[in-house]
């Protein structure tokens, strides 16, 4: 094993999240059509899998409450129970519970002792709806049995010298299907710790002929074992409803309780218990001959096999045997192998046995055993992972990385002009912008192939609204179906990052304020139940994203009307804008047309903190509502955020960088052409009328725009929300990919700017923003 | 390793895992008067067991488990 304690629960607390994940979308599925198989079966391995990672790792409250989950669903799967929404209930809290205890394990690296008391209060509820007994009864209240029960009359049959006080007798009745569950009962019987005694009876009379099916499990399986209470419920932890357990009272049984039938002569007695001893010094002494099979081995580890294997010779009674081993042993080369060598030779019981793969400690978790003991290494080698899971640094790491790589590459054009007009070195400017070609290609493939492995679909957001709405609709008392479309469409993980919380608030207003209650949607003529759709799809370099209820709408005269009361704009002007320009109103910071606070929408923190998000990551929104109908909000997303394209212009003889995604046009206008009534100016392009900004003005430069020698003034047309405007400059240069480095510090108030980017020259670029700035 | 079936007698060796349960359930239907030689069988899977305990054929050869050995009273 590589994987050191550490990576291996970072990895169970990766997958257990993802389980987790699963598992709530999942639950919402199956409560809209419970009577599909597939869903179900689908769900219940999600469980499955998650109660065997949690297995591997001594959470015991953790394990409790997936495991009577498991079980419940189990129930539900077989069809002995029905999926009904109270069960729902129980699990999505189960659930919620258990990602809370994933956090817990995260951040403290293991649990708290009172998670336990309420894992096993949510256990006992999903057992309940079990429909049997509580099953966790023995285990809850373990020493209780000691004096309240009596003890089961079959102890007689345990050989007397093993009912001692304080001894645990268990019974366990494996459940008939358990076979199919990977179990195996015997197994697990016989590697009980500290075990004295195992019987094993048929638990009904063998069926014969044809009626007797080898894999239904009839067996009963009685045991006397001498380990703490607490060890062998660890060790039955995944059966605890198949066992009985009771620890021996203190006062001898009587001896008149029932003969031991099965009690042996004392000598043979006596072999039984060598035998034991026997067995045991072979497990250890494999258990070290397994260690030092392991791949690289430390010196340290071949020391301490060496000492436990001497210790472990004086366990044999053959002396002659002992003093040879001793000798060998004292010969033998340093290193595993010649002293794995030793130990199989000095095998006690012969060296017949190869090593297995898993040892004891594989023996706790019941499945079904491979043939060819050695072919079961790890099993993780043979699974054949084709999915790679990688941290978010690293991937991030790669993309810092790749970009300082594109501003590198942008350096050697610079320097093949240097080598040709300081140096007049013709040839090598040429074979330097060859290579220029070629790096730059390679890496544009490597930026668009690590921005491949950063793009996530954005389902991972749409996941959680099932949940919200489910939620929600029950709390507002509503009826809503929620339509998820295009969850496939992709876009880098920072902006679906982003997204999640703004998406949210949105589904938010539109559960607590758009759509109505069945009552009223019925008296409007509308279906009882209502409609909240959101469909994502791709549009260029762009993702588009629309929310769409059919609910009442926004109210706009309530709107004007809340706006003039806030002080947001004054009332002569609320009353001329039209109703599309009226419902825009919600967008501007302190809406709010909500009079009370509750805990879903309408604590002031509306719909600009939505666009500030969104435009945070060079998003827009849109918002579109019809009276009576619903509202539409549609958001449109950068694919990636993380390498900008821009165009670099120069104004009062500078350059600056303007994004690409802003730029409509580029045009070059002759002066005459150019309109200026009072202050300001237009022109007309394409039948169009283009107000017109001169971009030194706007940066408080002393220079005017400057014509070029044809009398024509350079236009940058940019698109700002709905409208297009031109910037006069000076000139234009060509387009470049940059790294935008927000402002920082004192700067970072400067809103005029975008940020800044290194140029390949090693100067660097301001990138302006032309939306405040204009 | 698994089962090796001869004309009157059946070798368990090794690990006897749950698939051949059910093919040794058929083969000692099929030959009431087999016999099952264990003496190999390192561990055997519950339901193997549930076979032998079931259908009582004639065991030869002691286990090295002593659990398994009890179980088929062999002890």
């Amino acid at each position: 094993m590589s994987l050191n304690s550490t990576e291996l629960l970072d990895q169970f607390i990766l997958e257990a999240r993802e389980c987790l994940e699963n598992i709530g979308h999942r639950l919402l599925d199956v409560e809209k059509s419970p009577s599909d198989t597939g869903l179900l079966n689908d769900l219940f391995r999600q469980v499955h899998t998650l109660k065997g990672n949690c297995g591997l790792f001594e959470f015991k409250a953790l394990e409790h409450v997936v495991h009577a989950g498991e079980d419940l669903l189990d129930r539900i799967r077989s069809g002995q129970q029905r999926y009904n929404p109270e069960i729902a209930d129980v699990l999505l809290d189960a659930m919620d519970y258990t990602s809370s205890l994933i956090d817990v394990i995260e951040s403290q690296g293991k649990l708290p002792d009172s998670a336990q008391e309420r894992s096993r209060h949510l256990a006992q509820a999903l057992r309940r709806h079990l429909g049997e007994p509580a099953p966790a009864a023995v285990q809850s209240a373990p020493p209780a049995t000691t004096a309240d029960t009596p003890l089961p009359d079959w102890i007689g049959l345990a050989p007397p010298e093993w009912r001692e006080s304080g001894r645990i007798v268990v019974r366990y009745r494996p459940e008939a299907d358990c076979f199919f569950k990977g179990e195996d009962p015997w197994r697990l019987a016989s590697t009980t710790p500290g075990l004295l005694h195992l019987a094993v009876a048929p638990d009904q009379p063998w069926a014969s002929g044809d009626a007797f099916d080898c894999y239904v499990c009839n067996l009963d399986l009685r045991l006397v074992s001498e380990a703490p209470l607490a060890e062998i419920e660890a060790h039955f932890r995944y059966v605890p409803e198949q066992m009985a357990l009771w620890r021996m009272p203190d006062a001898p049984p009587e001896p008149a309780l029932a003969p031991p039938a099965a009690a042996a002569p004392a000598a043979e007695r006596s072999c039984v218990q060598m035998d034991l001893m026997n067995t045991r010094l072979q497990q250890i002494w494999d258990d070290q001959r397994r260690l030092l099979a392991r791949s690289g081995v430390s010196a340290g580890t071949v020391a301490s096999v060496r000492q436990t294997l001497t210790h472990l010779l004086i366990c044999r009674d053959d002396p002659p045997l002992i003093a040879e081993a001793r000798a060998a042993l004292g010969r033998i080369a340093p290193g595993p192998v010649p002293l794995a060598q030793w130990a199989l030779q000095y095998r006690p019981g012969g060296t017949d046995m190869d090593i297995e793969g898993p040892g004891q400690a594989a023996a706790s978790v019941p499945a079904p055993r491979r043939e060819g003991g050695t072919a079961a290494e790890d099993g993780s080698t043979e699974r054949g992972q084709k999915v790679l899971k990688v941290s978010q640094d690293k991937i991030d790491r790669l993309m810092e990385l790749i970009g300082e790589m594109v501003v590198a590459k942008n350096a050697l054009p610079y320097l093949a002009t240097r080598a040709e007009s300081l140096f007049g070195q013709r040839e090598l400017a040429r074979e330097i912008k060859a290579q220029y070609s070629v790096i730059n290609r390679i890496a544009e493939d490597m930026q668009h192939a690590i921005m491949q492995v950063r793009m996530l679909p954005v389902g991972i957001i749409f996941q959680r609204f099932g949940r919200l709405v489910r939620d929600l609709s029950k709390k507002l008392g509503k009826d809503v179906s929620l339509v998820v479309e295009g969850e496939e469409t992709e876009a880098d993980k920072n902006v679906i990052e982003s997204l999640a919380d703004p998406l949210i608030h949105i589904l938010r207003n539109s559960l607590d304020h758009g759509l109505e209650t069945p009552e009223v949607r019925l008296a409007a003529g509308k279906p009882a139940q209502g409609t909240l759709r959101v469909s994502a799809r791709q549009e260029g370099d762009r993702v588009m994203l629309t929310i769409h209820d059919d609910g009442a709408g926004i109210d706009t005269d309530r709107v004007r009307l809340k706006a003039i009361e806030r002080g947001l704009i004054p009332a002569d002007r609320a009353s001329t804008l039209t109703d599309a320009e009226a419902v825009q109103l919600v967008f501007l910071p302190g809406f709010s047309t909500s009079d009370a606070i509750s805990d879903l929408s309408g604590r002031g923190v509306g719909m600009d903190v939505v666009r500030n998000a969104v435009e945070r990551i060079n998003g827009q929104v849109e918002l579109e509502s019809v009276r009576g109908q619903g509202t539409t909000v549609r958001l449109t997303l950068p694919l990636s955020m993380a390498v900008t394209n821009v165009m670099m212009i120069e104004a009062g003889r500078r350059r600056f960088g303007v994004p690409m995604d802003l730029i409509v046009e580029t045009v070059r206008v002759p002066a005459e052409d150019i309109h200026h009534f009072k202050r300001s100016q237009t022109t007309v392009l394409r039948g169009r009328i283009v107000p017109l900004r001169s971009l030194s003005e706007l940066l408080g430069l002393d220079n005017e725009a400057r014509m070029n020698d044809d009398g024509e003034l350079a236009v940058l047309v940019v698109r700002l929300g709905s409208e297009n405007i031109g910037l006069l400059v000076d000139n234009f240069h060509g387009t470049s990919d940059i790294i935008l480095k927000p402002l920082e510090g004192v700067l970072a108030g400067i809103t005029g700017f975008a940020g800044t980017a290194l140029m390949g020259d090693g100067s660097v670029l301001m990138i302006l923003n032309p939306k405040e700035l204009v | 390793m698994g089962i090796r079936y001869q004309k009157k007698s059946a070798t368990l060796q090794g690990l006897v895992c749950a698939e051949d349960a059910e093919i040794l359930l058929n083969w000692l239907k099929s030959k009431p008067d087999a016999a099952v030689n264990v003496t190999r069988c390192k561990q055997m899977h519950a339901a193997v067991l549930q076979v032998l305990l079931a259908l009582k054929p004639t065991i030869t050869g002691v286990p090295a488990d002593p659990w398994l050995r009890t179980a088929l009273n062999k002890g």
